[in-house]
């Protein structure tokens, strides 16, 4: 996937108001493959929105959205379990990590279906953001911010031509956020692939191409 | 992938209700055992009471005029006129009707048993249209020229032979098995001529009080031994389509005809049987069904529980497919095993009821195991496909948060 387009897109709930001032609500927007942005937000401006219906799971909004030209509305269920496994990777601002489950347990179940990286890797970055020791600890035993770096390592676990990371470091300290965004934009480079990072507020340091005001 | 399968597992196990699955599992095994337990029975039953005719349906029966006293030197009065005929075939019960054809002629039938005592009889021939005689037409032919006729006996006369006569003056008994075996020589005289044919015995019945030889035989004898005499039947066989209706008795009562009774007592017995057995399996198949209820609901349940486990499956990726399985195989599993112990069962059943039933009929031959087998097999099957929809159809749901 190459683009990512947005033309005249509205959240229904949205529909009766009249004052929106956005970069992104109706208005014509391209993400490309590769490059890096940063959609800053306002509560209420309708950012879980975008992600969901960015990740197809919510489609209740006007105007269109395309992936690589084709509006995401005529895919299939087959093309979004493709998409979710191949092109489009998410980490989720309520993170969506399984509480029964270890942390170990919970990269593993997404890189048992991709096959994507080898355990020595997926360990080296338990070490690098410092949650090396919480390995084996049931999820819902940990910290917000330590289930954040959980779910970030799940993101990266599958191929992706874009990384949406929605409020990835509401949680964390500056260092830790400085490492997940090092460890981010690595994994992106590598696959020449695009990370759009939303924020209310906090955001990581990085160079980006563009950055936009919901 | 086997440890995406196991992380999935314990993932989805959880919620499950052990109570619940317990109750469906006792629920559908009850069904399904009674079911084919019934199904079972009827099957071993039911050559009970017609395997010893393997010749004519349950559905013929055999009509005759009453002899009386006064009638008993009127030949004529025992015949059956055509109107007569006419109307039993018009009759709302009938299927069909044939006539019983008797020879015309003397037949003096003589046995030597590998050359000792030779035995011989005056004896005579009856045929009915051949469709109503149930055997391989291949052994049930006679075409002029022939050198041999078939022929059915009556099985009694056969007990008469083994326990009254061969007792009494120490001769071998018979089986069926040797009797076929052994040729009889016919000599067939008519007004002016005389045949010599062999005989060969190609099955007993208990149905038919008559010697009976194929149709083509006895109009071809007829022909040539008595070309003169008539050919009005004496005997009919009707097939009827339900031998326990009402009406035929009335009718045969009306018109003073005689049935030959006790046979239709078989086809009534296996009527009245299949008609429980169907009450039954009819039972067997709602308790199956409201068992399955039980563990749609279970089912439903658990998904519910697990939604949004499910759900944040689909969104990392896991097709709606692959999130259904653990839950269709896990009531797959459910639904084999109680196929496997509801045989298990029945087998175990059957050996008991068997035994009685042996002691009851001892010549008795066991009903064929396959339509229970067959039955259970697409239970089983018709079951977990509904299965395997409705939990791919809640995973649906879940995908498109219908709920």
């Amino acid at each position: 996937m190459k683009t990512i387009t947005l033309h005249n897109t509205l959240p229904n709930v949205f529909s009766q108001r009249t004052d929106i001032v956005s970069d992104i609500w109706q208005r014509d927007v391209e993400l490309e493959r590769g490059k890096l942005y940063l959609i800053e937000a306002s509560s209420g401006t309708g950012k879980s929105s975008l992600c969901s219906f960015l990740i197809g799971y919510r489609h209740d909004y006007q105007g269109s959205i395309c992936f690589d030209g084709k509006d995401v509305r005529t895919l299939t269920q087959g093309d979004w379990v493709r998409i979710r496994q191949c092109s489009l990777s998410t980490l989720f601002q309520e993170l969506r990590l399984f509480q029964e489950l270890t942390a170990w347990e919970n990269v593993q179940i997404k890189n048992s279906l991709t096959h994507f990286k080898e355990d020595a890797e997926v360990s080296r970055w338990f070490e690098a953001l410092g949650i090396a020791d919480k390995k084996d600890a049931k999820v819902g035993r940990m910290s917000f911010g330590q289930q954040q770096r959980v779910a970030l390592m799940r993101a990266l676990v599958q191929p992706f031509d874009f990384l949406l990371a929605d409020e990835p470091i509401s949680h964390l300290d500056d260092n830790n956020g400085r490492i997940m965004g090092e460890l981010m934009t690595e994994e992106a480079r590598k696959q020449g692939a695009s990370v759009v990072i939303t924020s209310i507020g906090k955001h990581i340091d990085l160079p980006y191409d563009k950055v936009f005001k919901l | 992938m086997k440890q995406a399968n196991s992380l999935i597992w314990r993932l989805l196990r959880q919620h499950i209700s052990i109570g619940q699955l317990v109750g469906f599992f006792l629920a559908n095994l009850i069904g399904m055992l009674i079911v084919l337990l019934s199904l079972q029975f009827y099957n071993d039953l039911v050559p009970a009471f017609s395997q010893e005719d393997g010749f004519l349906k349950n559905t013929y029966i055999i009509v005759s005029k009453r002899v009386s006293t006064v009638s008993m030197f009127d030949n004529n009065s025992s015949v059956f006129s055509n109107d007569e005929i006419d109307d039993i075939r018009q009759q709302s019960f009938t299927n069909s009707i044939g006539e019983f054809t008797a020879s015309k002629y003397r037949i003096y039938a003589s046995l030597s048993l590998s050359g000792a005592a030779r035995m011989g009889t005056d004896m005579f021939f009856e045929s009915v249209p051949d469709e109503f005689v149930d055997i391989d037409l291949d052994k049930w032919k006679f075409e002029e020229g022939d050198e041999e006729v078939p022929i059915i006996l009556p099985r009694s006369y056969l007990a008469l032979y083994n326990f009254g006569f061969a007792q009494s003056a120490s001769l071998p008994k018979l089986t069926e098995g040797f009797i076929s075996m052994v040729q009889m020589d016919l000599r067939l005289r008519g007004e002016s001529e005389r045949i010599e044919l062999k005989g060969r015995i190609v099955g007993f019945s208990t149905r038919l009080n008559t010697i009976l030889a194929p149709a083509s035989f006895i109009r071809w004898s007829n022909q040539r031994l008595a070309p003169s005499s008539s050919t009005l039947p004496t005997r009919l066989i009707v097939e009827v389509k339900n031998p326990t209706d009402d009406n035929i008795a009335r009718y045969m009562y009306d018109h003073d005809y005689e049935l030959e009774d006790d046979k239709l007592d078989a086809g009534r017995t296996t009527y009245f049987l299949r008609i429980v057995a169907g009450i039954i399996i009819a039972v067997g198949l709602l308790i199956s069904a409201l068992s399955f209820y039980i563990l749609m609901l279970s089912i439903f349940l658990l998904v519910q529980k697990n939604a949004n486990k499910l759900e944040n499956l689909l969104l990392i990726g896991y097709s709606p497919a692959r999130v259904a399985r653990p839950y269709q195989l896990l009531t797959i599993s459910l639904n084999a095993a109680v196929l496997i112990l509801a045989f298990a069962l029945l087998m175990w059943l059957r050996s008991y009821y068997m035994t009685m039933l042996q002691q009851m009929f001892p010549d008795m031959e066991a009903g064929s195991l396959m339509p229970a087998i067959i039955v259970g097999l697409s239970l089983f099957v018709v079951v977990s496909l509904f299965n395997i929809f409705a939990v791919r159809g809640k995973v649906q749901n879940i995908w498109d948060r219908k709920d």
